[in-house]
């Protein structure tokens, strides 16, 4: 078998804490074989389980959620689809590989919502906005939301769609930065009546086709990717040679399981499913349920203000005092799940060891994305993706303060207290 | 299926006679000769005449279609479906083909002041969704069809007279895998056009006071649950439309919207809601005012009362939001719960 170069840096980009691979490909071994059968037992499960939810009180929407939420965290562990990571590498390393994933799914996002949205509001110009679409108010809370998230990525190492699909593949730290984000989340809430009097109320929510049309939005935000990928080009490193050799169905089972996916596969995946999310249940979140387990958890203690005013008109990551399980929380088990199947079948799965240091800093860190993660309606996922998916300026805003937040934790070095 | 077209008053006797011999069952109805009179004081002595509040058409058939009934008419160009669902993005993931979106929040009120909406946005939007004079308005939404039921209270209340609700609602037509439509429909442009709001079908304020105060003749109906009705919560958790009283309007009956239909949402039968509300002393002798927190619940009661029974019925649209937060009009409080939890 001949071995592809680039080994050594996909186990390297595997798990930042496992070690480096030998160089050469490592033989398929039977132990390989066991995990991955097993791996896909898993999967299969998860898909007999959304058929299930069909006919269950969920419904088609549980369903579909559930099916979403597998197909993004096989991708996300496959593609290694993580923001921190992107932009860490982007910025430390000034190696810009991890944002084409990014780009992609944003194109294929963008695509898929403009014929959705040309569905859904025939009539873009008509003063109202798609239903549900994750279009939210742009001002300084929008703004200070997302550098605390970014902090809080750096500080804890990941946002909250990586600490999920992280927690699959054993990454113990995941564990106290999901504690922090519930906890986040109930500091949000506390501080979110005044945020929004004093910012939210009367700021506006700027939607590209209200003005240009989807035609036109869409051109403008594909420009403004491509003209992104063009300038990050120079610091992307080159390409692998291609091997001139017949491919086999062993090199197909590395391609799927072990080597990472190129970022053409993993962006139009996880673009895909946000348009199949919003098209059959609603934009791509992640933070609906954890929010809403703790403001559930909250909501009998006194901690919480009575009244959240204001957020039941605003499109966001909603977060409700719910007794259940909701669909969002079916994407999350997905996700979870899918990726410990991904993370299984490549031999990735390894539960790391967590540190105090890296407990706390994590739990530090979380708080701070909960907190921005509130404020903001949303993370990564559900305000960057699936806003500027859906043409919404204020997932624009919320990218630049992020990368902001993340560019002032990197200096601060708050990255290395693990 | 007979439908009603517009037709001189005149016709309204001869026909509302033989329907009223064809309604064999209760003995409760009034005489229907009154009925070629409507705006004819119904013998209460007292200041303002009542007005009659019966409509034209009445009678389960004629204003309950079923989900077979649409399924067949989908292609009538007769028929204009509307949905009235209160989720937002219900509408756009599916609907009944054909069917227009009439978003409640901002097609049947006013967003700015508390009001049904004016009638010149009402002419206009039911123009642009392919209303006639003489289509028949089938309505349908989510919810239990509270908020279709509204609709079809406005549609009536601008002098449609043929409005008719799919029985079991949006519900319905899903859980029996009927087909749904993507793409919303862009029809031509109807003829209909809002009549003046019918006085007749709508109460206010202080005639609902002189109910109370024993100083006009009606019966008042309060759909809400029992426990908003009894004073023992001001609204089901969760809800943001309070008031600062508890309890319910002095004299009003309590039969919560729930108990005319099944567990599926589906009508009861005609002798079934007879006898239901004759329970609670609602047999039509007496004119009715139905109401509930914020006046869209109670719209399906009164479809039940007044296009279903045929009793003239008409909707207190304020309802308790306004009757619990004015000052100075009597309440019944049983549970005596007070403001602040004293």
């Amino acid at each position: 078998m001949s071995a592809p170069p680039a080994v050594g840096r996909t186990a390297r980009a595997a798990a930042p804490h496992a070690p480096s691979a030998p160089s050469g490909p490592r033989p398929w071994t039977r132990a390989d074989t066991v995990r991955t059968t097993l791996a896909a037992v898993v999967v299969v499960g998860l898909l007999v389980l959304a058929a299930w939810l069909h006919t269950s009180p969920w419904g088609p929407r549980g369903g579909v959620s559930l099916l979403v939420g597998t197909a993004l965290g096989i991708a996300f562990e496959r593609g290694r689809f993580c923001f921190w990571c992107i932009f860490r590498e982007g910025i430390e390393d000034r190696n810009t590989r991890g944002a084409y994933p990014l780009l992609v799914a944003l194109a294929v996002g963008a695509t898929g919502y403009a014929l959705v949205l040309g569905l859904f509001l025939p009539d873009p110009h008509a003063g109202r906005l798609p239903p549900e679409a994750h279009v939210g108010p742009v001002g300084w809370p929008l703004v200070l939301a997302g550098l605390v998230f970014g902090l809080g990525m750096a500080l804890s190492g990941g946002c909250v769609s990586a600490h999920l699909y992280r927690l699959g593949q054993g990454h113990t730290r995941a564990v106290p930065a999901l504690v922090g984000v519930l906890l986040g989340f109930g500091v949000g809430f506390a501080t979110w009546n005044a945020i929004y009097l004093a910012g939210v109320s009367r700021a506006p929510t700027p939607w590209l086709p209200a003005w240009l049309g989807y035609g036109g939005a869409l051109a403008v935000t594909l420009g403004v990717l491509a003209l992104l990928a063009a300038l990050l080009l120079r610091h992307a490193p080159p390409l692998r040679a291609r091997e001139h050799a017949p491919m086999t169905l062993p090199k197909v089972r590395d391609a799927i399981v072990r080597w990472r996916w190129s970022a053409g596969v993993t962006g139009t995946v996880v673009g895909l499913a946000g348009v199949f999310a919003y098209l059959r249940v609603e934009p791509l979140g992640v933070t609906s349920q954890l929010g809403s387990a703790s403001r559930t958890a909250l909501a009998g203690t006194g901690l919480l203000p009575e009244r959240l005013t204001g957020l039941d008109t605003l499109a966001g990551c909603a977060t409700a005092v719910v007794q259940t399980l909701t669909e969002n929380g079916w994407l999350v088990i997905g996700l979870v799940v899918a990726s410990f199947a991904a993370a299984l079948a490549g031999g990735r799965f390894r539960p790391t060891r967590l540190t105090a240091r890296g407990a706390s800093s994590a739990l530090l860190g979380g708080v701070l994305l909960g907190w921005g993660a509130m404020t903001a309606l949303g993370c990564t996922v559900g305000v960057l993706l699936s806003g500027i998916s859906a043409f919404a300026v204020s997932g624009w805003v919320f990218a630049a303060s992020c990368l902001a937040g993340v560019w002032a934790g990197i200096r601060l070095r708050v990255h290395r207290l693990t | 299926m007979p439908r009603s077209t517009s037709r001189p008053a005149a016709l309204a006797v001869p026909i509302l006679l033989v329907a009223g011999l064809a309604a064999c069952s209760s003995p409760a109805t009034e005489p229907l000769a009154d009925d070629a009179a409507p705006s004819a004081a119904q013998g209460v002595a007292e200041a303002a005449p009542a007005l009659d509040a019966r409509s034209e058409v009445t009678g389960f058939e004629n204003v309950v279609v079923s989900t077979d009934w649409l399924a067949e008419h989908l292609d009538d160009d007769k028929v204009a479906v509307i949905e009235v669902s209160v989720d937002p993005g219900l509408y756009e993931r599916g609907h009944v083909p054909g069917a227009v979106n009439f978003p409640w929040h901002t097609a049947f009120v006013d967003t700015v002041t508390r009001d049904v909406v004016p009638p010149e946005r009402f002419t206009e939007l039911a123009q642009e969704a392919g209303i006639d004079k003489d289509s028949t308005v089938v309505l349908y939404g989510d919810s239990n069809n509270w908020f279709a039921a509204w609709g079809a209270w406005v549609f009536t209340l601008y002098g449609h007279d043929d409005v008719r609700l799919v029985d079991g609602g949006r519900g319905a037509w899903e859980s029996e895998g009927r087909e749904l439509e993507l793409a919303a429909p862009t029809p031509a442009r109807g003829t209909f056009e809002a009549a003046q709001a019918d006085p007749a079908l709508r109460a206010f304020l202080p005639e609902v006071v002189e109910v109370a105060t024993g100083d006009r003749e009606a019966t008042l109906v309060d759909i809400r649950g029992a426990a908003e009705f009894n004073g023992e919560i001001f609204a089901p958790e969760g809800v943001q439309e309070l008031s600062i009283r508890a309890g319910h309007v002095p004299g009003a009956v309590n039969v919560p919207w729930v108990e005319a239909v099944d567990e599926d949402g589906k009508f009861k039968s005609v002798e079934e809601l007879r006898a239901l509300y004759a329970e609670a002393g609602v047999d039509g002798s007496a004119p009715i005012i139905t109401y509930c927190r914020i006046g869209e619940r109670a719209s399906h009661t009164w479809f039940v009362l007044n296009k279903i029974l045929g009793y003239d019925a008409k909707l207190y649209d304020g309802s308790w939001t306004e009757y619990g937060n004015a000052v100075g009009v009597p309440v019944t409080n049983p549970a005596g719960t007070v403001w602040g939890g004293v």
